[in-house]
């Protein structure tokens, strides 16, 4: 069979970085074929070659064995490609349906037929199962909902060959079950999809082939029966990870270090819970669970608006984030483009900027914790890859900068830390580096909550779960629960008393 | 700042903006002119010269909102508008054959301004403020070493544009009106409209999008241009023969934008609209009408602007919650 698209001997470099190198890549119709590798491999370079957002620096690109040459990526669409990046690309101020239909808006001389617009917007938004309203704001969106409307606007094109860079990321177990099938009814209509993923379970189940790279340069691609998982791991961090999660401490938790009572606000009801010394407590739950906005409650981002938080038995007030982290507890927000990062700036600047606004306006700035080796020493021992930790934090791969900004956490003494979604768009290796941080802050007798939609990463994790349902904890369950036991809870089929009771 | 919390979305709260902001300004007007007892403001002519005072800020803001939808900004236009105002009237002579000459004139005039601007920051990649403050002072330093060679005046029939009028409706504010419509038609109804609000919301999404992001940028320099320049010629029609620092005294660069941003347009581009901007204008007729009535004196006029301007800014702040401008 002529394969869809081919790319060969493909070349990239940045400054300081050669992110591709000699990469050959091919695509049949009705093929799923994965691209796995660590962050920063190139996974996302490669497909913003074909998309026609950069240039090769050498190589060629076939589809249906004709060479084509992108300057813009309208000439890739053009030609059949649609590519859910990575990074969101919404317009936050207008309409779904006006972000659907962004540069190929439905119009006849040039004016507008909205009412189409809308109702062929409804119909995508059908087809990957989300429930989103057309004319809502975008800005009003959860990043999962926004993701959900990303894929329904790579869906407009009726592309022959469909890219998804990291399209889980964002999703929650439901939404992720549906984007799969419908990956699999594009594939029987003959599309061929490339498939960009951390989640390896994901990447199993519905790939075809897989190709592994590594540093820029292609390791190997197989059909998925000759690549167990052990040899993709292999492949893609260069030795065998054992213990992907750290052990857990036999001994029973410490003190009482945060407790909740009656915690409530617009998104939550009744919330009570405990985190103990040297506990990681994980939340699970769906979507609009209130998952998040429990994280939020917690660093006094969007507040509790009644009942009492104390902390190593004393109540706090958090009603903003600076109380919070004064009071010892840390922030690592799930949308880290948004929320976390100073884009333009260093690298080194955005792992230090927690230290340097809690510190005193006279602070010397090259002193002390402030030191550019000392930051640099902890950036490197969370593994942040970059050509320089001078570069600006935009110009890393997602999974470094999602290290950066965990460094910057790390520099802070906290006492608890809140984690959103840690590993979202994490590589394998960097996830069980992750593990082990959070583990080792645990065990130095302090507390973690992390909220998270990657299941197994949670049942691996946490030592307690704590499921949410529409603004309330709807059970908690202990380490080893399973995958169906939160699902259960995390769609409200549980009748309460009974789960706690088991808890 | 959510990741799970559903907001209601800031569109949906409370009135649109401009008819707040409409409603406040007439309110204010109708209050001072009572209080004052010069009722005589609020007849049909009282009311026609309060809109007429909206007619020249209001051409040069429906340009500048454009711009600043797209994410960008233009400072040039109150050089262009001295510039068309003077050229227009050296042109004329007072001839009623050059009012058509003239006015093409000055139009490609603004077309070639807008060119360069948008060409400069589009791809020139040269920050806006600076670019159009750059070609700014380039217009104005040219007319003011050539205005001695420039003097002029304007045909009397072009004058009818500032003073004669339909049905008692001045022909300035059916032009205002008309452009106005216009202006909000295209940015809500057409692909140019669409594709401006695409680049100035998210630029490097528009570019994956598949929009040409520079042509976009660039078009929208030349509307500005040429609004500005519809301004100049309103202005030229008005006094008779136009001089290098009509733009400058009316401070139309500044206030321009000032008036589209508190219209709810925000500076990063991509929200905004046209009706607000125009409500904007209307604020800032009704305080200058209310202030004259008042006996207000220049300075305390302008202090008093300057704390609206801020306190208009604010309330949107707080009305979404979030960063406006
Ligand atoms: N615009 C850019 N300027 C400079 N360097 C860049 C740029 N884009 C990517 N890079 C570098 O190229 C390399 C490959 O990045 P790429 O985004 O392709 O990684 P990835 O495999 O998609 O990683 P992730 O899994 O984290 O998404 C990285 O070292 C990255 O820092
Ligand atoms: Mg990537």
């Amino acid at each position: 069979m002529m394969a869809a698209l081919s790319m060969s001997g493909i070349s990239k470099a940045f400054p300081g970085v050669r992110a591709l190198d000699n990469v050959d890549f091919d695509c049949l119709p009705g093929e799923v074929h994965a691209i796995c590798g660590e962050n920063g491999a190139g996974k996302s370079t490669l497909m913003k070659i074909l998309g026609g957002s950069y240039r090769p620096d050498a190589g060629t690109i076939r589809l249906a064995g004709n060479a084509v040459h992108f300057s813009h990526p309208r000439q890739a669409a053009e030609a059949g490609i649609s590519i859910i990046h990575q990074e969101l690309s919404l317009l936050p101020h207008r309409s779904v349906a006006e972000n659907i239909f962004m540069g190929r808006e439905i119009a006849r001389h040039g004016l507008l037929d909205k009412a189409a617009m809308r109702d062929k917007a409804a119909r995508l938004l059908g087809r990957v199962g989300a429930r989103i309203d057309p004319q809502a704001l975008v800005s009003s969106l959860s990043i999962a909902m926004q993701q959900l409307v990303e894929i329904a606007k790579a869906l407009l094109l009726d592309a022959r060959i469909l890219v998804m860079d990291e399209p889980t990321a964002a999703l929650d177990e439901r939404d992720s079950r549906t984007l799969l099938a419908l990956v699999e009814t594009l594939r029987r209509d003959g599309v061929s999809i490339v498939y960009i993923s951390h989640r390896m379970p994901e990447v199993m189940a519905i790939a075809d082939r897989i190709t592994i790279l590594k540093d820029g340069r292609k390791v190997w691609t197989r059909p998925r029966d000759a690549a167990p998982v052990g040899e993709i791991v292999r492949a893609m961090v260069g030795r065998d990870l054992k213990d992907f999660y750290p052990a857990r401490p036999a001994s029973a938790s410490g003190q009482l270090l945060l407790s909740v009572e009656g915690g409530a606000n617009a998104a939550l009801r009744d919330v009570a819970f405990d985190v103990r010394a040297g506990e990681i407590v994980g939340v699970a739950g769906l979507e609009d669970s209130g998952k998040a906005a429990l994280a939020q409650a917690l660093v006094g981002d969007a507040p509790f608006s009644s009942g009492t938080v104390t902390l190593r038995g004393e109540p706090v007030t958090l009603r903003a984030p600076r109380q919070a982290t004064a009071a010892g507890i840390g922030y690592l927000p799930g949308d880290r483009k948004r929320e976390g990062l100073a884009l333009r700036q260093s690298v080194r600047d955005n792992a230090l900027l927690t230290l340097r606004s809690m510190a005193g306006l006279f602070a010397r700035p090259q002193r002390g914790a402030f030191a550019s080796d000392v930051i640099d020493g902890k950036l490197r021992e969370m593994d942040v890859r970059a050509a320089d930790f001078g570069q600006e934090v935009g110009t890393l791969s997602g999974g470094n900068q999602q290290k950066a900004i965990i460094v910057r956490w790390l520099a802070q003494a906290s006492d608890i830390l809140v984690f959103v979604e840690p590993t979202r768009g994490i590589d394998i290796a960097a996830k069980a580096a992750i593990y082990e941080t959070m583990r080792g802050f645990a065990d130095s007798g302090r507390g973690i909550v992390v909220v998270s939609s990657d299941m197994p990463e949670l049942i691996g994790i946490a030592d307690r779960i704590l499921v949410m349902h529409q603004g309330r904890i709807s059970g908690a369950l202990p380490r080893d629960a399973s995958e169906e036991d939160i699902m259960h809870l995390a769609l409200g089929l549980a009748d309460q008393p009974h789960r706690e009771a088991r808890a | 700042m959510t990741t799970d919390v559903a907001k209601p979305g800031p569109a949906r709260s409370g009135l649109p903006i401009s008819i707040l902001l409409a409603g406040l300004s007439i309110g204010f007007f109708v209050v001072v002119a009572l209080a004052t007892g010069e009722i005589a403001q609020l007849s049909g002519q009282g009311i026609t010269g309060l809109l007429q005072r909206m007619v020249a800020l209001g051409l040069v803001a429906i340009g500048q909102t454009f711009v600043i939808l797209v994410g960008s900004i233009d400072l040039s236009v109150a050089a262009l508008i001295s510039a068309v105002a003077v050229l227009a009237s050296h042109i004329m002579q007072g001839d009623p054959a050059m009012i058509l000459p003239a006015i093409l004139l000055c139009l490609g005039l603004c077309l070639a301004v807008g060119l360069v601007n948008g060409a400069l920051v589009a791809y020139g990649g040269i920050n806006p403020l600076i670019a159009t403050l750059g070609t700014g002072l380039i217009v104005q330093g040219v007319l003011a070493a050539s205005f001695g060679s420039l003097q002029g005046a304007v045909a009397r029939e072009f004058q009818a544009i500032a003073y004669g009028g339909l049905l008692g409706v001045p022909y300035s504010l059916l032009l205002l009106a008309i452009l106005s419509l216009a202006a909000a038609f295209v940015l809500h109804r057409t692909l140019f409209g669409a594709r401006i609000y695409a680049v100035g919301g998210n630029p490097d999404g528009a570019r994956l999008a598949g929009i040409r992001t520079e042509r976009v940028t660039l078009s929208a320099h030349v509307v500005a241009s040429l609004f500005a320049g519809a301004s100049g010629l309103y202005l030229a029609a008005r006094l008779q023969s136009g001089t290098p620092w009509v733009g400058r005294d009316g401070i139309y660069d500044l206030e321009s934008i000032a008036v589209t941003v508190i219209g709810g347009t925000i500076l990063a581009g991509g929200k905004g609209g046209i009706a607000g901007t125009l409500a904007g204008v209307l604020l800032f007729a009704c305080l200058d009408a209310g202030f004259n009535m008042l006996g207000i004196d220049a300075f305390l006029k302008q202090v008093l602007r300057g704390a609206i301007v801020i306190a208009a800014v604010a309330v949107h702040a707080v009305r979404t919650k979030g960063h406006v401008a």
